[in-house]
């Protein structure tokens, strides 16, 4: 097993724990905000990835003009769902909004089934997205780098967001405590719509991303690494977006290098490794890497 | 209100229920058992459409007995409990045979019942060469069987490729990828060729890299690697591949017969790529010729793959017994199908000669080099 090879590994965990990581940072935050764990956030990736498909082959437009708009799209569709689905119920026990957002996952699955058809997509990023890029021992394609720095800079305003703007600090308090925060004048119901609009957001980039990289989408595609990257959540701590971001690159990571690092004959079992890990982080941090201790957890 | 709308819904029900036996009299019913969503929608959903052009033509040819043919198609999702639903479901629409699947696992599922109850399954597309044995003399085969197709592709690796060291990728999640796998290691060592690395995956898995990194480590370097995969994976095992730069040959069985495979990867990676399925493909027999213009009318696109043509075959094949039989009845049905010889199925000659109850058919090796189709051959089974 020679250095090239472990680096190579490394890599290549890095870019598929950024996608990961772009998930994991709307489910935390809005399981920060509001105490949701929001499972259709997997079905924002899918919605991405046609939209994506929509504007970039049907529409013909160019790359640097899609992309701002998935990212436009995505918040759009994410106060959608807030609206529609998880604001009747605000104040509901926390299992009621557990079990809606896993009918409104079901219920986009079922749509994009309806409406695309369940047959798998190609769908080609421009060439100039394409070609490989090799430094030293490591080679990876040119999407492959976006989608690691897209993913920085993105996490990176995210957080000024949250700590240098009142919009970010009216999100602070709201996480901290609802109905302090609302006795203090904060707009509860702008804040909680602003929280869906980045999570959302972000993971309709990140559905961008993964049909540029695999270049084969279909409506179920959300729904393995919608999973994922609640385990990357949980990882890091729920209701904390650097530890969704550093629970997402954990994940990608360990899942590359479980593959890569074991025999052969434990290849096909790395989501059963993934859920493993997700028990035993459970089991040994039970607030994750950086998660703070709260006596409602879900 | 609300008692309003259930006597709505209940009207509607009922209308459903009542008049289908009324438009169901004077047609002979076939359960056509696929997977129209989820995982093996890509080969299921053509094989069924395949299957009701065939009783259309039939149909406005006269119908069989004078009577009219009925695919009734049932959507299993890719379930194996929802296949086993829907066989009791079609058995319980009185249908006179099944017919459906592309893969073995779901076939598992579902022919059992039919074979308990007397009525004959064909299978359009699974491929396992132990399927009559496992469920029994009602079960049918269109397709050749899975060691055919292994064998076909490892004596092209080894004969025209003149690979003898070659990697194998196997899925390890169904029966079919991993009885192709082990088919084509047994006759790669019988052949004096060498298996240098064996890697696994799981049908769904979309990220390939840990095992591309191991594959271009390996040593000694594979001459060729076996991706043995449904449609699902075959596209992305071949664009992961290629963009890591890797240029060995890649093969394949008849997983891989599907447009993924040059739209995926796009035109310039899908190079060096060869693949052992039905001889259906490129090829200009009439048969072929007439099916994929009645194809193109009926569904305003060419046929997406093999399986849109064995399904037509399936229907066929029930329709040419129940005219031999002249009857519908199981076991007169289930004579005639095995005394087939030398039906002339769009996907080559059916004959019942073996003792497995394989049919022995030509097996079309087709490369694919940027993104253009080819037949390079056609192998026969020997026995």
């Amino acid at each position: 097993m020679s250095g090239g090879y472990i680096a190579q590994q490394i890599v290549n965990g890095l870019i598929l724990g950024s996608m990961y990581a772009l998930v994991a940072i709307g489910f935390s935050m809005i399981y920060g905000i509001i105490r949701l764990i929001n499972f259709a956030h997997g079905e924002i990736i899918m919605i991405g990835a046609f939209l994506t498909l929509g504007l970039l082959q049907k529409l013909q437009l160019p790359f640097p003009v899609a992309a701002p708009l998935v990212l436009i799209a995505g918040a759009v569709v994410g106060i959608i769902i807030e609206k529609g689905a998880f604001r009747p119920m605000r104040g509901a026990p926390q299992v009621t909004g557990f079990i809606a957002s896993l009918g409104v996952s079901i219920m986009l699955q079922n749509l994009g089934i309806l409406l695309l058809t369940a047959q798998p997509r190609n769908f080609t990023f421009p060439d100039y997205l394409q070609s490989v890029v090799q430094i030293g021992l490591v080679s990876f394609r040119t999407i492959d780098g976006v989608i690691m720095a897209s993913a920085l800079v993105l996490m990176g305003g995210l957080l000024f967001l949250v700590h240098k703007t009142r919009l970010g600090m009216a999100m602070r308090a709201t996480a901290e405590n609802i109905d302090v925060a609302r006795l203090m004048g904060i707009n509860i119901n702008r804040t909680i719509m602003a929280t869906f609009a980045i999570g959302s957001a972000l993971a309709a980039i990140a559905g961008l991303m993964w049909g540029g990289k695999f270049g084969q989408i279909d409506p179920l595609l959300g729904f393995v690494p919608g999973l994922k990257s609640f385990v990357a959540a949980v990882i890091g701590g729920v209701g904390s977006i650097p530890g969704a971001i550093l629970g997402g690159y954990i994940l990608g990571l360990s899942e590359v290098l479980f593959v890569g690092l074991l025999p052969p004959i434990y290849s096909a079992f790395r989501d059963a490794f993934v859920f493993s890990t997700l028990i035993l982080i459970l089991l040994v941090l039970p607030n994750g890497i950086l998660g703070k201790k709260m006596e409602d957890r879900a | 209100m609300k008692a309003k709308w259930q006597i709505v819904m209940l009207s509607a029900v009922l209308a459903v229920i009542l008049s289908a036996p009324v438009m169901g009299a004077d047609t002979i019913k076939l359960g056509g058992l696929y997977n129209l969503t989820g995982g093996m929608s890509s080969i299921d959903a053509p094989a069924l459409n395949g299957a009701k052009l065939q009783a259309k033509l039939i149909n406005e040819a006269g119908g069989v007995l004078g009577k009219n043919l009925e695919v009734i198609g049932i959507d299993t999702k890719t379930d194996q409990k929802a296949a086993a639903t829907g066989a009791k479901k079609a058995l319980a629409m009185g249908v006179v045979a099944g017919l459906g699947y592309g893969d073995t696992t779901f076939v598992m599922a579902a022919a059992p019942l039919f074979q308990k109850k007397g009525v004959p399954f064909v299978t359009s597309g699974a491929t396992h060469p132990m399927l009559p044995k496992w469920v029994g003399d009602y079960m049918f085969m269109v397709p050749f069987g899975d060691d055919d197709q292994s064998f076909a592709i490892a004596e092209y690796t080894v004969n025209k490729l003149g690979a003898k060291k070659v990697a194998v990728w196997t899925d390890n999640s169904m029966d079919f990828t991993k009885a192709l796998s082990k088919f084509y290691k047994q006759r790669i060592t019988e052949l004096g060729g060498t298996i240098v690395l064996e890697d696994f995956f799981m049908m769904g898995d979309k990220d390939f890299s840990a095992q591309i990194a191991r594959l271009k480590n390996a040593d000694p370097a594979p001459e060729a690697v076996f991706v043995s995969a449904i449609p699902n994976e075959a596209g992305l095992t071949v664009k992961q591949i290629r963009e890591a730069g890797l240029t060995l040959p890649i093969v394949s069985g008849d997983g891989f017969d599907t447009e993924l495979v040059t739209t995926v990867p796009g035109d310039k990676l899908a190079n060096d790529v060869y693949f052992s399925t039905h001889t259906y493909r490129e090829d200009n027999r009439p048969e072929v010729l007439a099916f994929v213009k009645a194809y193109e009318k009926e569904y305003n696109r060419p046929p997406e793959n093999a399986f849109a043509a064995l399904g037509f075959d399936a229907v066929g094949l029930i329709a040419d017994a129940i005219k031999r039989a002249n009857s519908t009845d199981g076991k007169a049905l289930r004579d005639a199908l095995a005394a087939t010889k030398g039906f002339k199925a769009v996907t080559g000659e059916i004959s019942y000669t073996r003792p497995s109850g394989v049919p022995m058919k030509g097996v079309s090796i087709i490369s694919v080099k940027n993104g253009k189709y080819k037949v390079e051959e056609v192998w026969y089974p020997k026995n």
